[in-house]
């Protein structure tokens, strides 16, 4: 049966029809030919009777004649007409033979060996030991009364022999129908397995994703060309790949838009499933292209929906991973089910060793302790926790967010903002916590920063005001000491004293000056005034006393010669103060390099002013502006040359801005050779050409259009003109 | 499946055993054919032969007669067996040699038969109550060109036999006394074979391969429900001649002869066994009758020019 099993199908179909031909053979073998041998032996029989019969009547006027002649006429005709018959004898009322056919001598046996019964026919079978005979008594009846018997005998062994020649016949049929039937089935067998081979085919076409081999590979009408309908906007029409009953909606008359299979029993009685219909591998074939159809909608769906997810995914994935904000989500048992990027570096770790573990496994105990203590709290009351935190309570201090928060240098505490929240599922339960913490160091620090700047401003004022009240009555002991100066010999103690009142005062004027100026409480006229002349002025006047102190003063200028609106003596003041900063600097001597360029663009100019100085500490370099903010010993200057300067130019709507070290190639070319140099400061000052009114355009700061156009470019040597050591 | 198949097979097995036990199941019985002797054919018991004129086959001839000559057997006390002469002229001649004792033979025979020393001694009373017959002309009832007997002259005509008195020579002499000869016919025939001449002879005429047929009166009833009558008609009917009579051969035993005619005139019509015997012979009794009675038929002969002696030589 595992034989028969393994078998493939055409041969199974083959000999299936084989063994049905056979059997039906072996039956017509069996009861056919015995059923019609039997029939021919009985009609073979009747024969035998009729013969008997007839010879009894025709027997009758010779018996009674008693035409012994006739008589043997009789039975020889009898054998010579057929040759079934063996013999034929008449026999009178007192079984006296009369004639028969056996020669000289009869056998006496047989006269026993039949005979008719109370007038009538007797057929009785006999066995001569040599072959089988049917012998036949029938009586000579006149009137009624048996005048003898008429006994003829039939060869039951010759009617076999044409009984076997049609057993014979039927065989040879059978077989010859057995061929044509092998034939036959092989050919049926044939088309329906290569059909049935071409499906299996498709179907694993379709199992390896190609799902646009049509199944039905013959050509074949379709319904437009059987109807002739035209309608173009029938949704079957143009569909070669499924017969229109597998469409839903189409627009023949009867269709009801229902879709396959409900609406199947419509197209039943419709003519083109009457003449397009084929038999039931056809119809696998066709439902096996409809389901390829409705798989390739399907997939391009699934494809569309799973690129729509990919991209949403990377999307989500991307702001997951860039946000600075440390991001992580806990289950019901506070183990983290899912991490960002900026979480897992601020742990020194990548994402995949983060998930499925605890905070136990991850921060140190107090810590984990905290966290999971929180994390509890979050889960069982189901309120979220807001709040501030320092990077050494709730996160590694190297961990990142570095990019985003200015590094105010190693030791420096950093910030969060930690926010937790409780995760719910559909039915409102509390599944997990969602954690964010934001680095908000870097707001910490404008905050302390602003706190500074109104300390300042206070300062400021308080200076502002404290100044105009003590400028008066300096300018009175100014006054009294050169007075008495005047009455007082050169040469007396008192005039020197005097002397070092007059200094002290005009340096207690100088810096009430100073702080006039930095509170804006002194005003000077602007104009119209040339930058480079503004810039060569102060240098000219220094350059002298600078080259004493073994300073150089290089001068690169713009030579489009910049026009700009400003108060020219504020101005110089910036410079001054500038130029003194750089020299400050440079106690050993060194390098200032001074350069202008004009932008036209964005209608700016703008100057550096360069040092090979000691150069400014990161930490000191948002400090510089602040009045009072100096590094020089006490009494040697007064901290607020900076900061009037960055008032100043606040005032000329422009900015100024501090780098150091120097930006490398900077300076370095115009060094002597040989020469050594500190790490070197330079101070940008960015002017408008015309300046408008600040507070009417917010947006249009030039500080920022500057920083966004041109934020760490400098002038190359190759631009600059009028070159030279001035 | 597998179990289902064999029964399967196994059924049609059985099936086709009980078809092969039953085609050898008819009963055989043995003969040994090797035993073997020579078989002569029976001699006749020797007995008082009765025969007659075998106007129709020997089965009617004995059906007519087996009552009768079974009633003769007995009331005599003599042995007594009917024979079958095949012709008319071979009973003529089994009379002339003694083969025949009593003859049952027409009239017109009986002359022949009277040439070789047979006398006649008792005649019939026909069905219709005569003592006379008649013989008929007949001729298809569709055929109305022949309406009386000189409409059947150039006709083809098919008698029963030359010796046939009815059936021939009664209407042969009918129509010389209409002046039509035998050559006045395109053909004249007689019934072919032994025995059913009369019959034969409507039959031909029935069939349309005759216009006329000569019969003796009476056949057209004893053929009714084997021809449709109706499609045949009778043109004309010859004179009365005597009827049928019985003759004993020359030579028979006067006292045998007495005893079977006083055997024969004890026949009564009115005794229902009696009737019953000789309606089966087609009479409806037997009276005595002498030799001279048959005058007309011997002036027929005379009229017809023939030669009684001659008569059956042809």
């Amino acid at each position: 049966m595992n034989l028969l099993r393994r078998l493939n199908f055409r041969r199974k179909l083959n000999l299936g029809i084989t063994l049905i031909v056979l059997f039906v053979a072996a039956l017509l073998s069996v009861f056919v030919t015995r059923i019609a041998a039997n029939a021919l032996i009985e009609e073979s029989k009747r024969r035998g009777a009729v013969l008997a019969t007839n010879l009894a009547l025709r027997a009758a006027d010779p018996m009674l004649s008693t035409d012994f002649l006739r008589l043997r006429n009789l039975v020889d005709e009898l054998l010579n007409v057929d040759s079934d018959i063996v013999y034929a004898f008449i026999m009178d009322d007192r079984s006296q033979v009369l004639a028969h056919t056996f020669g000289r001598t009869f056998p006496l046996d047989l006269l026993e060996a039949n005979e008719a019964e109370d007038g009538h026919l007797a057929v009785r079978l006999l066995d001569t030991g040599r072959e089988r005979i049917y012998d036949f008594a029938a009586p000579v009846m006149v009137g009624g009364r048996e005048f003898g018997t008429i006994r003829i005998g039939l060869s039951r062994t010759k009617v076999l022999d044409v009984v076997n020649g049609m057993i014979f016949a039927i065989s040879g049929l059978s077989v010859v129908a057995l061929l044509v039937a092998v034939v036959i089935s092989a050919h049926f067998a044939k088309r329906i397995t290569a059909r049935i081979g071409a499906l299996k085919e498709h179907a694993e076409e379709i199992v390896r994703g190609n799902l646009h081999l049509p199944a039905t590979t013959s050509a074949r009408r379709n319904c437009w060309e059987q109807r002739l309908c035209g309608r173009t906007d029938c949704p079957a029409y143009g569909d070669t790949e499924r017969r229109c009953w597998y469409v839903k909606g189409t627009a023949c008359a009867g269709c009801d838009g229902r879709a396959y299979p409900a609406k199947l029993a419509q197209c039943r009685q419709c003519e083109v499933y009457e003449t397009f219909a084929g038999d039931e591998i056809e119809e696998l074939a066709d439902t096996f292209d409809v389901m390829a159809h409705a798989l390739r909608a399907h997939i391009a769906e699934l494809r569309e929906t799973e690129r729509d997810l990919t991209r949403q995914q990377g999307i989500m994935r991307t702001i997951l991973e860039v946000t600075p904000d440390r991001l992580a989500l806990l289950d019901e048992h506070l183990r983290y089910l899912s991490v960002n990027k900026a979480f897992a570096d601020s742990l020194g770790l990548t994402p995949p060793e983060i998930i499925g573990r605890s905070d136990f496994d991850i921060f140190p105990r107090d810590t984990a302790e905290m966290r999971v203590a929180e994390n509890r709290a979050v889960l069982t009351s189901g309120m979220p926790i807001y709040r501030e935190a320092q990077d050494h309570r709730d996160v590694i201090p190297s961990a990142g967010g570095s990019n985003a928060a200015p590094d105010f240098g190693p030791g420096r505490d950093e910030w969060f903002h930690l926010v937790k929240v409780p995760v719910s599922d559909e039915t409102g339960r509390i599944i997990g916590v969602l954690s964010t913490a934001r680095d908000i160091t870097a707001i910490r620090s404008y905050q302390d920063q602003l706190i500074q700047s109104q300390k300042m401003e206070s300062v400021g004022k308080l200076a502002g005001g404290v100044a105009h009240e003590i400028n008066t009555p300096l300018g009175i002991i100014l006054g009294y000491a050169q007075l008495l100066q005047e009455d007082v010999p050169p040469d007396a103690q008192m005039h020197q004293d005097l002397q070092i009142i007059e200094k002290q005062a005009k340096f207690c004027r100088k810096i009430v000056s100073d702080l006039l100026g930095f509170s804006r409480q002194t005003q000077s006229q602007k104009k119209e005034m040339c930058f480079n002349n503004s810039i060569m002025e102060v240098v000219s006047l220094v350059r002298h006393t600078f080259s004493l102190e073994n300073v150089t003063i290089l001068a690169d200028l713009d030579d489009r010669l910049p026009v700009i609106y400003g108060a020219p003596e504020k101005l110089k003041q910036v410079w001054m103060n500038l130029l003194h900063n750089a020299t400050g600097a440079m106690p050993d001597g060194g390098l200032i390099k001074v350069r202008t360029r004009l932008d036209i663009m964005n209608m700016t100019v703008t100057a550096w002013f360069a040092d090979t100085g000691t150069g400014i500490p990161e930490a000191n370099l948002q400090k510089i502006f602040d009045p009072f903010f100096s590094t020089k010993p006490v009494g040697k200057g007064t901290g607020l040359g900076l900061s009037v300067s960055f008032g100043i130019i606040e005032d000329h709507e422009g900015f100024i801005e501090a780098h150091s070290p120097l930006p490398p190639g900077f300076i370095d070319e115009d060094m002597p050779q040989g020469a050594t140099r500190g790490p070197g400061t330079v101070f940008r000052v960015v002017l408008p050409l015309e300046p408008q009114g600040a507070a009417d355009l917010p947006d249009t700061d030039p500080r920022a259009k500057v920083q966004e156009e041109e934020p760490q470019e400098y002038p190359n040597n190759e631009n600059r003109t009028g070159e030279g050591t001035l | 499946m597998r179990t289902r198949f064999l029964a399967i097979a196994a059924l049609v097995m059985v099936i086709a055993a009980a078809i092969q036990l039953w085609w050898d199941s008819e009963p055989v019985t043995p003969v040994d054919m090797t035993r073997r002797a020579e078989v002569k054919a029976p001699e006749a018991v020797p007995a008082i032969t009765y025969a007659y004129l075998p106007q129709y086959s020997h089965s009617t001839s004995y059906l007519r007669h087996r009552a009768l000559v079974e009633y003769l057997q007995k009331s005599t006390g003599l042995a007594i067996r009917q024979v079958f002469p095949d012709t008319f002229e071979a009973h003529r001649r089994m009379v002339e040699r003694g083969e025949i004792d009593i003859s049952f033979s027409n009239p017109m025979t009986y002359v022949l038969l009277a040439q070789s020393g047979a006398r006649a001694f008792a005649g019939i009373v026909e069905p219709s109550g005569r003592a006379t017959f008649r013989g008929q002309i007949i001729a298809r009832a569709d055929n109305s060109a022949i309406r009386n007997e000189q409409d059947c002259r150039g006709k083809r005509w098919i008698a029963v036999d030359p010796y046939s008195a009815g059936g021939y020579l009664f209407v042969l002499g009918h129509f010389r006394d209409k002046g039509l000869s035998e050559s006045d016919f395109a053909e004249i025939a007689f019934a072919p074979g032994p025995g059913g001449k009369q019959e034969k002879a409507v039959l031909g005429v029935y069939a349309g391969r005759y216009d006329i047929a000569s019969i003796r009166e009476g056949t057209l009833g004893i053929l009714e429900g084997k021809v449709d009558l109706s499609a045949l008609k009778v043109v004309a009917n010859t004179r009365e001649y005597p009827s049928w009579v019985y003759a004993a051969r020359k030579g028979l035993d006067p006292d045998i002869v007495r005893r079977i005619a006083s055997a024969l005139f004890a026949l009564s019509e009115n005794d229902p066994e009696h009737e019953r015997i000789l309606a089966a012979a087609g009479m409806r009794g037997i009276i005595p009758t002498t030799d001279r009675d048959y005058a007309p038929c011997r002036e027929l002969f005379s009229k017809l020019r023939l030669d009684p002696s001659k008569v059956g030589l042809e």
